[in-house]
């Protein structure tokens, strides 16, 4: 009776707010925003922000795991010359900032220029980038050291957090991105122009009506920072939002029913991430390959996703997810769940069972993330059957990543990145790579990676991304669980979200939302 | 003159409390693993930007002589500046006061006082049905965790009747100042102030009680009556003063609190406090944020303290400077 009510209410408040001239929509924030200048170091709170004032060079959105990696913001089209090595942007013209004067292709150069500079986060992804030039006000060329088929797709992704273009006639004279009027009071060229920010309540934008692709279908955006997700969700159940992110995802067990209330869309989204589990290959007894297999064999994907996200995500037994088909290498994977099997290999690692009936202790990590955690109190018992002594170890974020990255752990949940672009293998796998906690290291992979990313051919790419799936699922540096599923609610009639189908490739960032609109009448 | 020499000592004697308190902290917050330049330039950035930002916060700099900088900065007034914001922390905690001292210090002197009454009033009679059944829920009361309550409460009255709003210290649309102000802070203040006073007047309804129920059986009190002192008079001139000590001192210890004591109301109610605040430096690893809040509760501890102490003294005549 309760829910049939609040129904009720949701609908009448969305039919009551499409009627009116003025179109608001409240967004809950998980984070709140430090600064409003989102390039100069990562804050969560101001994505979301930042994505609906700022425009980018290119940028993606959650497009991306329906096989749009990149498309244009400012730049409408772009050539590539054929050694792969130097991007021609051709930028739209008539872009105007939100006071006005026009955008150019100075002023992405100072932009890039300044990051580089002062070595703010995206200038990881100029990294490669010998020379920006800016021949005439609507054109940019980068030109690459060297080949780099994932230069695009990451670019176009890291924008995403901290590669907005700012405008040089008001930031040239500021000594960074992180000091002056401009960064709490920013002025951008995107669909949204920044209003006001009541701190410790709101964010406020409007729309702006200049937009170069058009003026937004809603007419006020406000931000508000809600920190417990209980409230959050119960504040969307009473209509006081028309969307509830991901970061406020529903207990999985709700969802059934959710589904079947004619007020709510359940949204699932797939993502470009897995979960896994890495394995410190620099640790004994992790070191042993039999070892390692044990452990693949004694994972239950199918217990996990059942208990864990009541059955939603994706049992992954590849070294990839099923987002990046198109790169995927389907004939290698993972052994499949033989709890016998796992047995019987430990037993001839040299690893049997003692007289409590365990074989060794080992640690199990991961961040504090609610899907790994879940995912963990599953593998322990998993890893507890076939006779490994597992104890749970959880640390905050921080301590957890630092301890991973001193491979100071034994098994750790973790998130895996595929994608936009399969040089992420790279990052994970390669000897030395940013993200290699298992300590993997094959010279053949190594070689096999760095050649990859230079082929400007898709199918020879292919067919190397191809081997070096199968040296991973030979050698289990880590074992792929599940692709992730991201989990939002939206009110019935509402399009357009960053996380619906019709929010790909017109989203502007995974946290836009130039696109929504509300229910027609 | 007394008096003035006896605080004069006591701020004194604050000093080197508060200096070995800084040096404590900034020790254990150096010895919790984790890095802010990780957080700060994210997982992809490169070895080099980070080394930077090290190297721009001091942290390149071996332990003492960190510590002997931020000294010499907090002795000239200056607390530093946020790694996260780039603004000075000093500016970023006073912002921050108010909410916290509007939200816990109205729900504290609201449980203080209901509870010493209803406490008082019930130790009248000890045992009976009243006193059973209010030192019972007062037990609940005490037991039931505050963001439990709290959801509750938004819950029944913000989401079903609709009555109050849910989170929040203003609405969206709020009016810049005034009345209508004043209005708005006060109707998102109803459910918070409700769950966190809840929380406290269990402790202070049983606290008074069990004071009061004491006081009542000393001798001084049959002594008062039999003089022919009226039971008012008795209850109150002997009775209650003498009970209020233990709770002045645990009133005290709160109030040192205040500050923090909130945090888990001012997450489930998005309030714009303090206690939150320094949760998010702690685990973003925003060290001037994190010793800067520390210092000031350090000292509102202390205060706090001596104030108790001077309450007591007026309370009772045996206690001296």
């Amino acid at each position: 009776m309760f829910c049939k009510k609040m129904v009720l209410a949701a609908l009448l408040f969305t039919a009551s707010a499409s009627a009116h001239a003025d179109t608001t929509v409240i967004i809950p924030l998980a984070a709140e925003a430090r600064t409003l200048s989102p390039n100069p170091v990562v804050d969560t709170g101001t994505f979301e922000l930042a994505g609906n004032i700022y425009s980018h060079l290119v940028v993606t959105d959650w497009g991306v795991v329906a096989g749009t990696p990149v498309y244009g913001d400012l730049a409408e089209k772009w050539d590539i010359s054929p050694d792969g090595k130097v991007y021609t942007f051709h930028l739209r013209s008539g872009v105007k900032w939100h006071d006005g004067a026009p955008l150019t292709s100075a002023d992405v150069k100072f932009t890039y220029d300044r990051m580089i500079e002062k070595k703010y986060p995206y200038a990881a992804f100029l990294r490669n980038v010998e020379r920006i030039e800016a021949p005439d006000d609507l054109t940019i060329v980068l030109t690459l050291k060297s080949a780099d088929m994932s230069f695009l797709p990451l670019l176009a992704q890291a924008a995403v957090w901290s590669g907005k273009i700012y405008p040089r006639h008001l930031w040239q004279d500021q000594d960074g991105f992180d000091t002056g009027p401009y960064v709490n009071a920013p002025v951008g060229s995107g669909p949204f122009k920044f209003v006001r920010w009541d701190r410790g309540n709101a964010v406020e934008l409007a729309a702006n009506p200049d937009y170069f692709l058009g003026k937004p279908t809603i007419d006020r955006l406000i931000f508000r920072p809600i920190l417990d997700p209980n409230v959050a969700r119960a504040e969307f159940d009473s209509g006081q939002y028309p969307f509830l992110p991901p970061d406020f995802a529903p207990p999985y067990a709700e969802i059934a029913a959710l589904r079947k209330d004619p007020a709510v869309q359940v949204v699932i989204t797939p993502s470009i991430y897995s979960r896994d589990i890495q394995l410190n290959t620099q640790r004994e007894p992790f070191a042993k390959p039999k070892v390692r297999e044990a452990i693949a064999l004694a994972v239950d994907r199918e217990a996990i996703n059942r208990l864990a996200f009541a059955g939603l995500w994706k049992p992954a037994t590849h070294a990839s997810i099923e987002t990046q088909k198109q790169w995927m290498n389907a004939e290698a994977s993972f052994p499949a769940f033989d709890k016998a099997r796992a047995e019987a290999l430990l037993d001839e690692a040299g690893y049997p069972r003692g007289a409590d009936g365990m074989r060794f202790a080992a640690k199990l990590t991961g961040p504090t993330e609610v899907a790994c955690s879940a995912i963990n109190q599953i593998l322990v018992q998993q890893l507890r059957d076939v006779g490994i002594d597992v104890q749970l170890e959880q640390f905050d974020q921080a301590t957890w990543r630092q301890r991973l990255g001193e491979k100071n752990y034994d098994i750790s949940c973790y998130f895996t990145r595929y994608g936009p672009d399969p040089d992420a293998y790279r990052e994970h796998f390669a000897t030395g790579g940013q993200r290699n906690f298992s300590g993997y290291s094959n010279a053949e992979f190594d070689g096999l990676a760095e050649r990859a990313v230079t082929l400007t051919d898709a199918g020879e790419r292919l067919e190397l991304y191809k081997q070096m799936q199968a040296m991973l699922t030979r050698d289990m540096p880590y074992i792929n669980l599940l692709g992730e599923q991201k989990i939002s609610l939206v009110a019935a009639g509402w399009s357009g979200f960053p996380v619906q189908e019709s929010g790909y490739n017109k989203s502007v960032t995974w946290y836009g939302y130039f696109a929504v609109k509300p229910p027609a009448n | 003159m007394r008096l003035l020499r006896y605080l004069i000592r006591r701020l004194l004697q604050i000093l080197p409390v508060a200096l070995i308190l800084i040096v404590i902290n900034f020790v254990l917050i150096r010895l919790a693993p984790g890095d802010v330049a990780i957080m700060l330039a994210g997982e992809d950035a490169d070895a080099a930007y980070m080394a930077a930002l090290r190297e721009r916060f001091g942290l390149d700099l071996p332990l003492l002589d960190q510590l002997i900088a931020y000294l010499s900065h907090i002795l000239r007034g200056d607390f530093g500046t946020s790694y996260r914001t780039g603004e000075p922390v000093l500016g970023l905690l006073i912002e921050r006061v108010p909410a916290t001292l509007l939200l816990a210090g109205t729900s504290l002197i609201i449980a203080a006082v209901l509870g010493i009454v209803i406490g008082a009033a019930v130790a009248r009679r000890p045992g009976s049905v009243a006193d059973t059944v209010v030192t019972a829920l007062s037990t609940c009361l005490f037991s039931v965790p505050v963001f439990w309550l709290g959801l509750m409460l938004i819950l029944l009255f913000a989401v079903r009747l609709q009555w109050l709003p849910s989170s929040g210290m203003v609405s969206i649309d709020s009016p810049q100042g005034g009345l209508g102000r004043v209005l708005d802070i006060a109707r998102h203040m109803i459910l918070p102030v409700a769950a966190l006073s809840t929380f406290w007047l269990g402790q202070y309804i049983r606290l008074a009680r069990s004071s009061v129920v004491e006081v009542l059986s000393e001798s001084y009190m049959t002594t008062a009556r039999t003089i022919g002192f009226s039971e008012r008079y008795v209850l109150f001139r002997h009775g209650l003063r003498n009970a209020l000590l233990p709770i002045v001192t645990v009133l005290g210890l709160e109030i040192g609190l205040l500050l923090t004591g909130a945090v888990l109301t001012e997450t489930v109610f998005s309030w714009p406090g303090l206690g939150r605040f320094i949760y998010e430096a702690i685990l973003a690893r925003d060290t001037p944020v994190i010793m800067g809040a520390f210092i000031v509760m350090s000292f509102t501890v202390m205060l706090a303290s001596l104030v108790a102490d001077l309450a007591y003294a007026s309370l009772d005549p045996r206690v001296g400077f």
